[in-house]
């Protein structure tokens, strides 16, 4: 397996369990249901709100209590890459023309586009929106060990989707390692990821549709490894998750009704 | 004890010693869905405290026969006793308990995030308790002198470490058998002089036998009570290892070549004309005997 990221721009999962494994800092001490609750309400609240200042506050305080946990902030612009991707190819083409005041204009043949102050207004809602959810889960991810995010999930989900998840989330593990082990090897011969895509674009894909191949034999003999230590179809969990402390429901129970306020508001047709 | 030799197609071969006898292999077969041969025929024991070396060139059916001791695959036809007890389909269950599986490849087998979860996968599956499994764990992790890694991320260990961990992984399940496919491939001298020794400690100071497949000749004429010469998925000759390493044409027939002490020796002998009923397997017994003809 390789510990080499399979890039600078995908969320490298050795980091995150790294991070998670470490527990060095206060949050990692903090229950991991009570950070599961804060990122559900978390999601409600970017959920409701189309507020820019509101939202711009939310993703201020969440890049603070990530760099307060002590984890790699440049790493986290880097991992970025992906949710802006994602966000723009969903709303790049929808933010021009929107009715309100225009910006600019693009004249094209037959066509003017023209970027509104509620175009631009809303990709950057979706972008605040997209990080906020991105950096948190990641915050999540990071300060919270394997045996009790495993344990989280045996305790949500029913069997066997608990053992799906679980196996699931290894199984990533597999599939990045095989693919960081490709580009190495199309690296190590001076190639790279667009050039080769551009260059040898079917031996490329032929290549890359053998990685989900031999992921698979990979999961295969790593369940064979499992059956041989005794694994009959269920991940035994080790070990209780820690509960919130009294603290940890307080600011629960405020979150709460500060989530359900933004509700009420957002049901009477107030803009939060 | 002497070299016996086997047909490869040879008749059944139930237990002759079943007292002594941990693990017994008669006649058993495997092919793979592809229809290759796996093993064929095979007959193989594992005894009391013994370190058993398998030894044959790749795809000869080493792995095959590793993965029959601990319940992974089932011959068909041919039978496997296990502490006196027969196991057929069904019953093949609760074998990783008696018989621990190491693998060459051990990315294969560390699948956990961290060492000592890894470690401890094995003894939460017998059914202890966390707390017990913690303490098996980090007792197995000091036996292989990897209780400085326990924190760590397998992914970031070197491939000597990850083989310790593998151990301890088996170890942590105290099983009377542990079988190792290739232990000592790709490590470094350090790493390879460190599991030779681990492995003579499983059966010194644990009881536990341990069966090896290898195509390292060398270090089962260092480490090995009995060889057993593995040629087209069946054990073909087995003895004590001086007898096999110094019958050159019984290896070769195996398509290996002899340790590198034993051709030394014997290059050696024939070109100063020596007679001698010295026969010296390892770096320290050539050595000595080399001393010795002056």
């Amino acid at each position: 397996m390789s510990s080499t990221p399979l890039s600078s721009h995908i969320p490298d999962f050795d980091l995150i369990t790294y991070y998670a494994e470490r527990e060095g800092t206060l949050f990692s001490r903090i229950s991991p249901w009570t950070k599961l609750c804060f990122l559900a309400f978390l999601i409600m609240v970017i959920t409701i709100s189309r507020n820019v200042l509101l939202l711009a506050g939310i993703y201020l305080m969440v890049l603070l209590l990530f760099g307060a946990a002590g984890l790699p902030l440049r790493k986290l612009f880097a991992w970025y890459l992906l949710p802006v991707v994602f966000v723009i190819s969903l709303v790049g083409i929808l933010v021009w023309n929107e009715p309100g005041v225009p910006i600019f204009s693009l004249p094209l043949p037959g066509l003017t586009l023209t970027l509104t102050m509620s175009g631009l207004l809303l990709i950057v809602t979706l972008l605040l929106k997209a990080l906020i959810s991105v950096t948190f889960s990641l915050f999540f991810l990071m300060t919270t060990r394997y045996q009790h995010l495993a344990g989280m999930i045996a305790r949500i989900f029913p069997a066997p989707l608990d053992q799906i998840f679980l196996m699931a989330y290894r199984f990533l593990f597999l599939t990045l390692a095989m693919t960081a082990s490709l580009l190495k090897s199309v690296r190590c011969r001076g190639g790279g990821l667009l050039q080769s895509i551009r260059m040898q674009g079917r031996l490329f894909a032929g290549i890359f549709a053998l990685v989900f191949i031999r992921s698979f034999e990979r999961g295969e003999r790593v369940q064979r490894a499992m059956s041989a230590r005794g694994f009959t179809g269920s991940y035994t969990v080790c070990g209780e998750v820690p509960r919130p402390i009294l603290a940890e429901y307080g600011v629960l129970v405020l979150m709460g009704t500060a989530v359900s306020y933004l509700a009420a508001l957002s049901f009477l047709g107030v803009t939060v | 004890m002497t070299v016996s030799r086997r047909s490869l197609h040879g008749p059944h071969c139930p237990p002759l010693d079943p007292d002594n006898e941990l693990i017994h292999v008669d006649c058993a077969c495997h092919t793979y869905p592809d229809g290759s041969v796996g093993i064929h025929d095979m007959c193989f024991s594992v005894r009391r405290n013994e370190i058993v070396a398998l030894c044959g060139p790749n795809g000869s059916g080493k792995s095959t026969l590793i993965e029959h001791l601990n319940g992974l695959l089932l011959p068909s036809p041919g039978t496997i006793w296990v502490n006196g007890r027969t196991i057929s389909s069904g019953e093949q269950a609760g074998l990783w308990k008696e018989v621990g599986l190491v693998f060459q490849h051990t990315e294969d087998q560390l699948f956990a995030p961290t060492v000592l979860d890894d470690v401890m996968f094995g003894p939460l599956n017998l059914g202890l308790s966390p707390d017990e499994a913690k303490a098996r764990a980090l007792k197995a992790l000091d036996l292989v002198g990897a209780s400085a890694l326990v924190n760590k991320l397998p992914n970031y260990l070197s491939g000597g470490q990850k083989r310790l961990i593998a151990i301890a992984g088996i170890l942590a399940m105290r099983p009377m058998v542990i079988a190792l496919d290739e232990p000592t491939s790709d490590l470094d001298p350090v790493h390879a002089a460190m599991i030779e020794q681990i492995i003579l400690d499983l059966k010194g100071l644990h009881g536990i036998s341990v069966v090896i497949a290898t195509h390292d000749l060398d270090l089962a004429a260092r480490i090995a009570d009995r060889v057993c010469l593995v040629r087209d998925g069946s054990v073909f000759a087995e003895g004590p290892p001086r007898e096999v390493f110094y019958d050159s044409a019984l290896v070769r027939e195996a398509g290996l070549e002899p340790p590198m002490t034993v051709r030394t020796w014997t290059d050696y002998c024939e070109a100063a004309g020596i007679v001698t009923d010295e026969y010296p397997l390892h770096h320290d017994e050539l050595v000595r005997a080399l001393r010795r003809i002056g």
